[in-house]
């Protein structure tokens, strides 16, 4: 990552961060969280840095159709399969990420919700074509774009994805300051917060921050045993219900 | 004050929920209906997840039938082994309706078929209620006496194999009609998440002839059956079920249900039949509204794998 063009050897600039809180503990009362990075650019040349700063959740399956008018009623197509998309994205960044880097370099790092890696749809056939056997077909075909941009405005209606061009905001020379707003529906899991420096349209120094989302107390005991033991879980509730319809009609017959 | 819902994975504004627990509540007091079709619904358009609100609403009218069911039991007026009929068809129904919710969810299609069943048997049975009790208000207004209703019971009952006899309701029939009827409802209970009961209740009038007196408190005993397995099943199978959002319901809708029992005394009978088919026929267009409108955008979100 050394510059070649510079005469005397200077340490090449690296940039270094931190989250106000590395857990985000989902309770009763949880409404979403705001966290913030802080960090700061080491660099003693003084030549103009970009930092830009992407939050993933943990990957999850997004299942997507599309709506057809059938006879004059509105029905779902068979749904498509897109994995390796993250639950949660958010890309914060000093400037409009397509003027801290080219194209190629945005695609490669998978920066920005155009760029935002989600791998293709699962549903595929493998069939013989034009006689080359084994030929993988996406179902989609052209369409593709369509349904990769559906994903992303899904769930930027939702709330999940974000891209903000001034997310990232330079408080002090070298200093700088970026804020995540995790939403109430922000799946739980294991959280990166990736921090990239940018000189000159190259990534220059980078850091990779660990951030959990995790239910704890009353929330997390009652999904580890739905999910854990589904039945139990059936059998408790159900128990619940009609021990709560009993205790009611007691209640109400002496009244 | 806002709950966050462990299983649904949201956070809602809990005394609005308890609030609305405590209007559905008083509205199925007031008419002695379950609710669940007005429940599902309405938590939909609060943005619950549909698979969600309808396993967990399945908890909620479990809890809210067994807090009637035992007062009606206490006057007598449940035919427990015309209900113990009725429960066994329900069973099988519950279990059939639960796997083919579970696979019209992985064809992504579970949404349609909610909506079509809401419109097809509410938008029916409102139309049907609604038409039979302006008659009954007209006809008393006119002061006219209700026409007589024909006696004559249905051949099929007894033409049937394996007939029982059924001391409470004074009937002896086949057992089959009451079984294929437990089924249906069933598998509408846990597709639509309703108890039910506005099937049940005019098909044991009019299809198997059960005494007036007795026909609510037996289908509330069915209810309870079917919707504490259909609950235990949601479970079990697709961890659907919110206790926390089931709970929040109950404490509302108990409430509820109890000044709605003392309001309807005040209602007339023909009036209130009329009002709860509008609401039926209200409820059943709107849930069927979704699938003749342009959807704003082409692509949904399918909910829910495995």
């Amino acid at each position: 990552m050394l510059l070649a063009a510079a005469p005397p050897p200077q340490p090449p600039a690296a940039v270094s961060a931190t989250l106000t809180e590395t857990d985000v503990r989902v309770t009763s009362g949880f409404r979403g969280a705001r966290i913030s990075l802080y960090g700061a650019v080491f660099d003693r040349s003084g030549r103009p840095s970009d930092v830009v700063v992407v939050v993933r959740g943990p990957v999850q399956t997004v299942r997507i159709a599309r709506k057809m008018r059938v006879a004059g009623i509105w029905l779902n197509s068979r749904p498509v399969v897109f994995e390796g998309a993250p639950g949660f994205y958010r890309a914060a960044s000093t400037r409009p990420l397509q003027d801290i880097a080219r194209f190629g370099q945005l695609r490669k790092l998978g920066l920005g919700l155009d760029h935002l890696a989600i791998a293709a749809p699962a549903e595929r056939r493998v069939e013989t074509r034009y006689g080359v056997r084994d030929m993988v077909v996406s179902a989609l075909g052209e369409d593709y774009y369509a349904w990769r941009g559906a994903v992303v405005r899904l769930k930027q209606t939702a709330g999940l994805y974000s891209a903000d061009a001034d997310g990232v905001t330079f408080v002090d020379k070298g200093l700088f300051l970026a804020r995540v707003d995790l939403p109430a529906a922000a799946p739980i899991g294991q959280y990166t917060a990736r921090v990239l420096l940018f000189q000159d349209g190259r990534m220059i120094s980078d850091r990779t921050l660990p951030l959990k989302v995790e239910k704890v107390g009353l929330e997390r005991a009652v999904y580890l045993l739905a999910h854990r033991r589904p039945w139990l879980y059936g059998l408790v509730s159900a128990l619940i219900a009609l021990g709560a319809g009993w205790a009611a009609s007691r209640a109400f017959r002496r009244s | 004050m806002d709950l966050y819902l462990p299983i649904a994975e949201m956070s809602v504004n809990a005394p609005l929920l308890i609030a609305l627990g405590a209007a559905v509540g008083f509205i199925s007091g007031l008419f002695g209906i379950g609710g669940g079709f007005l429940m599902t619904p309405v938590l939909v358009f609060m943005g619950i997840p549909p698979a969600v609100a309808v396993a967990s609403l399945s908890n909620h009218v479990a809890a809210s039938s067994f807090s009637s069911v035992t007062a009606y039991s206490r006057r007598r007026m449940v035919d427990f082994r015309m209900g113990g009929v009725l429960a066994a068809g329900g069973v099988v129904g519950a279990i059939l309706g639960v796997e083919a919710f579970r696979l019209l969810r992985l064809l992504g299609q579970a949404d349609l078929v909610v909506a079509v069943s809401y419109l097809l048997f509410l938008g029916v049975i409102g139309a049907l209620m609604l038409w039979e009790s302006l008659g009954a208000i007209l006809r008393s207004r006119r002061g006219e006496a209700a026409p007589p209703r024909r006696d004559r019971r249905p051949i099929l009952l007894y033409a049937l194999p394996w007939k029982m006899r059924f001391p409470k309701s004074r009937l002896y029939i086949s057992v089959v009609p009451p079984i294929l009827l437990g089924l249906f409802v069933g598998v509408l209970s846990a597709i639509m998440g309703v108890g039910g009961g506005f099937i049940l209740v005019p098909a044991m009038v009019y299809l198997l002839r059960m005494p007036a007196n007795v026909v609510v408190g037996t289908s509330l005993f069915q209810i309870v059956i079917t919707a504490g397995l259909t609950s235990v099943l949601q479970a079990g199978r697709n961890q659907t079920v919110d206790i926390v959002l089931a709970t929040l319901l109950l404490i509302g809708g108990v409430l509820g249900a109890q000044l709605g029992a003392k309001a309807s005394a005040r209602f007339r009978a023909e009036e209130l039949r009329a009002l709860l088919a509008l609401i039926v026929l209200l409820v059943g267009l709107r849930m069927g509204l979704g699938l003749f409108i342009q959807p704003d955008d082409p692509f949904v979100l399918v909910a829910g794998v495995g």
